[in-house]
């Protein structure tokens, strides 16, 4: 998908910067912030909603909110109906 | 000229998904003095697709099925004798072998109490075992256990010949572009399928391992088989394994009579032309109606236990669940062109340099005339991965390895890394999303793709060539959207090849359907497209299929 528009709530009080949501994004979506020792969503416009990093997160510090209308399977069918 | 790190290793391997790492862990089982180095995009051990799919590996009982039979099935009813079934047997008859391999690297294997697998029957042949999703990350962790070397966040560029024959490759950091040049005596490529990024899961898919081979000179092989497509949600996207065989249209008529008599385990090309057709009689929207049983969402976890993959299926479920308020269906394109040759020690055509799973699955002929994975063979993506992977690192971990590394021309790589970085360099310029939007629309829309026809294939290379006049003009701003440069050209390059083949291959066979060619014609066309790059130019030539000693032959 290109240009979606999922969001990414996060919660740095509850991260421990274990890096597993850093190394779990197949598509670099997340970056690591080396100082703060903290994961940066920073190209979010590309994230594919797989809920891999909210899945391996232990701390529960990550919540991926797919908008799935911004999602496009570019299938002409909206012109048959 | 910036700065580059000069590396080396006996064998380079790009790309750290399940193939990758099982090729590393095989290579150096088989030869322990090897110096193996793993080059991964992203985070070996996380990335690429096992962990993120379904887990489903096939089994094979070798006692009660002969890997011919298996071969003589897969001709008749899914390869339609144009997959290699010298290579099927062998497949087939590795299977056991293949699941002991992983369980002995650590991976979760369901087992009953009696110690054999935990089968399920899945058709008159084949059955299947479902794997926890941390499949990636146990292998990889045996791999280092072992003293392979990883770097990660780091993409492949190019590949470099001493010769004819491979001796390094150029790779960059995606967080900061810092360059290496690592000879290799030997290269793998195990960087996946090409599925354009339009179904999300798959989106990791992008053809920059293709697209380099080719631009090295590497031939491809079956690139017109590379428009897999699936039945999705048409609010979630969530692809709805086995919904084919439940399809009514708005007149509540059962259309999946239309295309076949009986259940089957997998989609086929039929079903998507089926969506068409009705759609475009006015018949839509198409919406499943599994009967009182319901659909089976979670059924894979019912029956399995995978602490691992556990949370990560449900969250996606459940987030689906919650927007999807009916059944209706629509086709998801997915791709899956994998056309890397590789003959049967997955050595590519160029001397040293292999490939291994998703990056060569129809490049390897096993597949035959559908896309892959799943190649109308559910089970077959990681399963034919392991395979690829156990044979190449048999082959090279058994041979003799020169002591010494071929050459690489400085001004090869000079102008290499000019070409690379020259998007970043440009004050004005296209986004690479505007080249990918056009391969999207030459792609998705699957009377384009699938249900083809020449006249709708000139459209689509219309817009391939749209796409391919503003790759020149791409501009980045930063490291990531370089990466995102690179796919988008590589995109481009696998929308041609597809096209440039199918529009070459004038009949219909397998997955492939040409409405301006709607038969089989085993006559002309028992025959492989292969597809090169000579001097910068796409030739397309043609190979007979060499089918004569193998155990099925088509009737006519
Ligand atoms: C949703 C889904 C469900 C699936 N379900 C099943 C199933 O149930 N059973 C089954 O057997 N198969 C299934 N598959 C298919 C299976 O996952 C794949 O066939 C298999 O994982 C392929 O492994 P691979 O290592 O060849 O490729 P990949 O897993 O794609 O790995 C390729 C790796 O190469 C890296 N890479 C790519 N380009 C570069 C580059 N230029 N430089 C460096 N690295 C690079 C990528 O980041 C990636 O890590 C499924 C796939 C998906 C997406
Ligand atoms: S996985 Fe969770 S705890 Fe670990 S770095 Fe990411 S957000 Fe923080
Ligand atoms: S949901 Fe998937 S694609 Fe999106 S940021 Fe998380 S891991 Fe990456």
């Amino acid at each position: 998908m290109i240009n979606t528009k999922h969001k990414i709530e996060f919660d740095a009080e509850k991260c421990v910067g274990c890096q597993q949501c850093y190394k779990s994004c197949f598509v670099d979506v997340i970056r690591w912030d080396k100082e703060a020792k903290k994961p940066v969503f920073k190209y979010v416009e590309d994230c594919e909603h797989c809920f891999y990093c909210q899945s391996v997160c232990k701390k529960d510090a990550i919540k991926v909110v797919p908008d799935y209308s911004s999602e496009h399977l570019m299938q002409s069918f909206e012109a048959y109906k | 000229m910036k700065t580059i790190n000069k590396l080396q290793s006996d064998v380079l391997i790009i790309g750290g998904g399940i193939g990758g790492l099982a090729c590393a862990a095989s290579l150096k089982e088989h030869n322990p003095e090897l110096d193996v180095l793993v080059v991964e995009k992203n985070f070996a051990g996380y990335s690429g697709k096992a962990n993120r799919g379904g887990g489903v590996l096939q089994y094979f009982d070798l006692n009660r099925i002969d890997p011919a039979e298996f071969a003589v099935f897969h001709a008749n009813a899914i390869g339609a004798f144009l997959g290699d079934q010298e290579l099927m047997m062998k497949y087939v008859s590795m299977n056991t072998e293949m699941l002991d391999k992983l369980a002995s690297w650590g991976v979760n294997l369901p087992k009953n109490d009696d110690g054999t697998y935990h089968v399920m029957p899945t058709g008159p042949m084949t059955a299947m075992i479902c794997v926890d999703l941390d499949i990636t990350l146990k292998v990889r962790k045996y791999a280092e256990k072992l003293g392979v070397r990883f770097i990660d966040k780091t993409a492949l560029a190019e590949l470099y010949k001493d010769g004819d024959h491979i001796s390094g490759a150029l790779v960059y950091s995606i967080l900061d572009g810092e360059l290496s040049l690592i000879n290799a005596k030997r290269i793998v490529l195990a960087t996946g399928s090409q599925n354009y990024r339009i179904g999300s899961m798959w989106s990791s898919g992008r053809g920059d391992g293709i697209a380099a081979a080719y631009r090295a000179g590497a031939a491809m092989r079956n690139a017109e088989f590379g428009n897999f497509a699936q039945l999705a949600k048409v609010k979630s996207h969530n692809e709805i394994v086995f919904g084919e065989n439940f399809m009514y249209n708005a007149k509540n008529e059962f259309i999946t009579k239309n295309f076949r008599e009986f259940r089957e385990t997998d989609i086929n090309s039929n079903a998507i032309r089926e969506w068409y057709t009705q759609m475009t009689a006015g018949n839509g929207p198409i919406h499943l109606d599994f009967g009182p049983q319901g659909g089976d969402d979670g059924a894979l976890e019912r029956l399995w236990n995978r602490p691992y993959g556990h949370k990560f299926r449900v969250l996606n479920d459940e987030s689906g669940n919650a927007v999807d308020t009916d059944l209706e269906i629509c086709p998801m394109f997915i791709g899956e062109q994998s056309p890397i040759m590789v003959g049967h020690d997955m050595q590519t055509t160029i001397p040293g340099l292999y490939a291994v799973g998703d990056c060569c699955y129809s490049g390897s002929g096993l597949a035959g005339a559908v896309p892959a994975p799943p190649g109308r063979n559910r089970g077959s993506g990681i399963l034919n991965a392991v395979f690829d992977a156990l044979v190449c690192g048999e082959a090279i971990g058994t041979q003799k390895i020169e002591a010494s590394f071929g050459a690489i021309s400085d001004a090869a790589v000079e102008k290499d890394v000019n070409a690379l970085f020259a998007p970043l360099d440009k004050a004005d310029g296209v986004s690479p999303v505007k080249v990918i939007e056009f391969v999207q629309k030459a792609m998705a829309p699957v009377e384009l793709s699938v249900w083809m026809h020449k006249d709708r294939m000139d459209k689509a290379m219309g817009f391939v060539n749209e796409a391919k006049k503003l790759v020149p003009q791409m501009k980045a701003k930063d490291w990531h959207e370089l990466l995102n440069c690179r796919e988008a050209e590589a995109m481009v390059l696998s929308a041609e090849m597809h096209y440039k083949a199918s529009e070459m291959r004038k009949e219909s066979r397998g997955w492939f359907l040409r409405e301006d060619y709607p038969e089989m014609d085993n006559k002309n066309w028992l025959k492989w497209i292969i597809v090169e790059n000579k001097g910068g130019d796409m030739t397309l030539s043609t190979m007979d299929v060499p089918i004569a000693g193998w155990p099925a032959q088509p009737q006519n």
